[in-house]
């Protein structure tokens, strides 16, 4: 693989620069929440607000949410496997914890496990000697992070302990996927699953969660994971198409295959397929 | 050169998209059992190219998944409002990529590589979906659907067109659409009320944004720029073409 190294740091450093405004955005939201939190500190629980989780969650369930439809249609919901992941799914909410918290703590469990994932794969030979996809490592694990932070910050100004642990659910099969990652397209597909578990996670919360500034910051950070996955099915159609001296920047946009131009968004809606519930992160 | 709606690209897909169209005001008419239909309906498309030439597999990641059915509630006004937005932006991005792909088709654009050619085929047609949807929303709920863009979007994006070259140029026009488009589905989702509208901007942004990474390689520029995504762009429903932060120099 060939790259301009020295340029493409430069355009991600100049990109950054544009997250100021974002940051800013963030920073409003965890003040407002923070005052929300105040005010609700020492209140018991809303069971309106759990019984209009539960419905929800009900209804994204029956739209195969949270993975079920997956695991049903690949014939994986009969097996032991799956039937561990539906009693996870199933579990109802902690009625003990309000379901916003839940929420952004098991948010920071994936992003803290996508942070995981790409340190995990960075230590590779074969990626440290790729710079396109070592700097695409570097880069992603970076936002991840800075993901993991923002939610963590709405945890805690609502008054939530904030989640630094790796998601539970996943946590063990990207371990037992470790050894198997003996090359690029291993690492890609491996990532491309955590990318689209946290995307479609996010999407779900949309309507989960209790007010429109907390959607904001799932739809902006949704809109960013939803990119990594774009560029990774990218990656993977041109190593599964024996052409990756093309994952190159700049880029040789004339050499590239048609198929290039729409493999990264394969259908014209997302959808919450992967969705991880609410509980699935959260700290009791 | 100017974007027009483009009936004679229309033409040239004209039973594939009423198909869909169908497909879609059939999913936001029926409750119960709509699933099966979608699915169905999501089969019926065509074939997209993969890299090694080999269809993608019915089921496997990469292949079109089915939209769930939204629930019938109807959304209060302000939601429609933004609706009618949202459609009229993609009715802008569905003339644009029509012009687009006339102009390729006639030599305007000189060389277009195949992958521009496939980039502007399917994004499309995507975009023709995402008119459907909002427009089902629209008219389930009594408005009239919406099949102009909007007048001073549209004024902006005629003048820029009329000064593209090559595949570079019209690229980044596209990128600065999706990027309008994708702002303006990001502040929607913190202000729509109902639920159904929520997941349909939703399920819509991420793809304007998965549209601007590609764009971005294409041009050279690093795909994943943003640690967050941000309204920076978005579309108020009046006034011109909102500043691209992110936009190349031209070529």
């Amino acid at each position: 693989m060939t790259v301009n190294d020295r340029a493409m740091r430069s355009l991600v450093e100049e990109s950054q620069d544009l997250q100021v405004d974002a940051m800013r955005n963030v920073e409003l939201c965890t003040a407002e929440l923070r005052e929300v939190g105040a005010s609700r500190a020492g209140q018991e629980i809303d069971q309106d607000e759990i019984r209009a989780y539960a419905l929800g969650r009900r209804k994204l369930l029956k739209a195969g949410g949270f993975g079920i439809g997956v695991l049903a249609s690949s014939g994986l919901l009969a097996t032991g496997f799956g039937q561990r992941v539906a009693a996870i799914v199933n579990r109802p909410t902690q009625a003990s914890t309000p379901v916003d918290i839940q929420i952004f703590q098991t948010a920071s469990s994936l992003e803290n496990l996508a942070v995981a994932t790409y340190g995990a794969a960075l230590q590779l030979p074969f990626i440290q000697e790729q710079a396109v996809v070592k700097t695409f490592a570097e880069t992603t694990m970076m936002q991840h992070a800075e993901h993991s932070a923002a939610f963590n910050a709405q945890t805690e100004a609502l008054g939530g302990q904030r989640q630094d642990g790796t998601n539970p659910k996943y946590t063990p099969i990207v371990e037992e996927a470790k050894p198997t990652l003996t090359d690029a397209l291993a690492v890609a597909k491996l990532a491309a699953t955590v990318e689209e578990v946290a995307q479609d996670t996010y999407l779900a919360n949309l309507t989960l969660v209790s007010d429109g500034q907390k959607r904001l910051l799932f739809a902006s950070v949704m809109g960013v994971e939803t990119q990594h996955l774009a560029t990774l099915r990218a990656v993977i159609a041109l190593i599964e198409g024996g052409a990756p001296q093309l994952i190159a920047i700049p880029t040789d946009l004339a050499a590239l295959p048609a198929a290039a131009g729409s493999v990264a968004f394969p259908a014209a809606f997302e959808e919450p397929n992967l969705a991880s519930p609410p509980e699935e992160g959260a700290l009791s | 050169m100017s974007v027009e709606p483009t009936e004679q690209h229309n033409d040239a897909t004209v039973m594939e998209r009423d198909d869909q169209t169908g497909s879609r005001r059939g999913m936001f008419a029926i409750a119960a059992g709509g699933l099966a239909a979608a699915a169905l309906a999501a089969c019926g498309r065509p074939q997209r190219e993969t890299i090694s030439g080999a269809a993608p597999a019915a089921g496997a990641a990469g292949a079109p998944a089915a939209r769930p059915v939204p629930r019938q509630a109807a959304p209060p006004a302000a939601d429609l409002d933004i609706a009618a937005v949202a459609a009229s932006l993609e009715q802008l991005a569905v003339d644009t990529y029509g012009a687009a792909l006339d102009a390729a088709g006639s030599g305007a654009l000189g060389e277009v590589p195949p992958a521009v050619g496939e980039f502007v085929t399917v994004v499309g047609q995507q975009h023709q979906e995402h008119l459907d949807a909002w427009n089902g929303v629209l008219t389930a709920s009594g408005r009239a659907a919406v099949s102009a863009p909007p007048a001073d979007l549209a004024a902006s994006v005629n003048a820029q067109f009329g000064m593209v070259k090559d595949a570079a140029g019209a690229a980044q026009l596209a990128l600065q659409l999706e990027q309008v488009a994708a702002a303006t589905y990001l502040d929607a989702i913190g202000k729509l009320q109902s639920p159904d509208a929520i997941a349909l901007a939703g399920s819509i942004q991420p793809i304007d944004r998965q549209h601007i990474s590609v764009l971005l390689f294409a041009l050279g520029m690093y795909p994943v720029p943003e640690v967050f995504a941000t309204t920076a762009m978005a579309y108020s429903g009046s006034g011109p073409m909102p500043a691209a932060p992110m936009m190349p120099e031209t070529r």
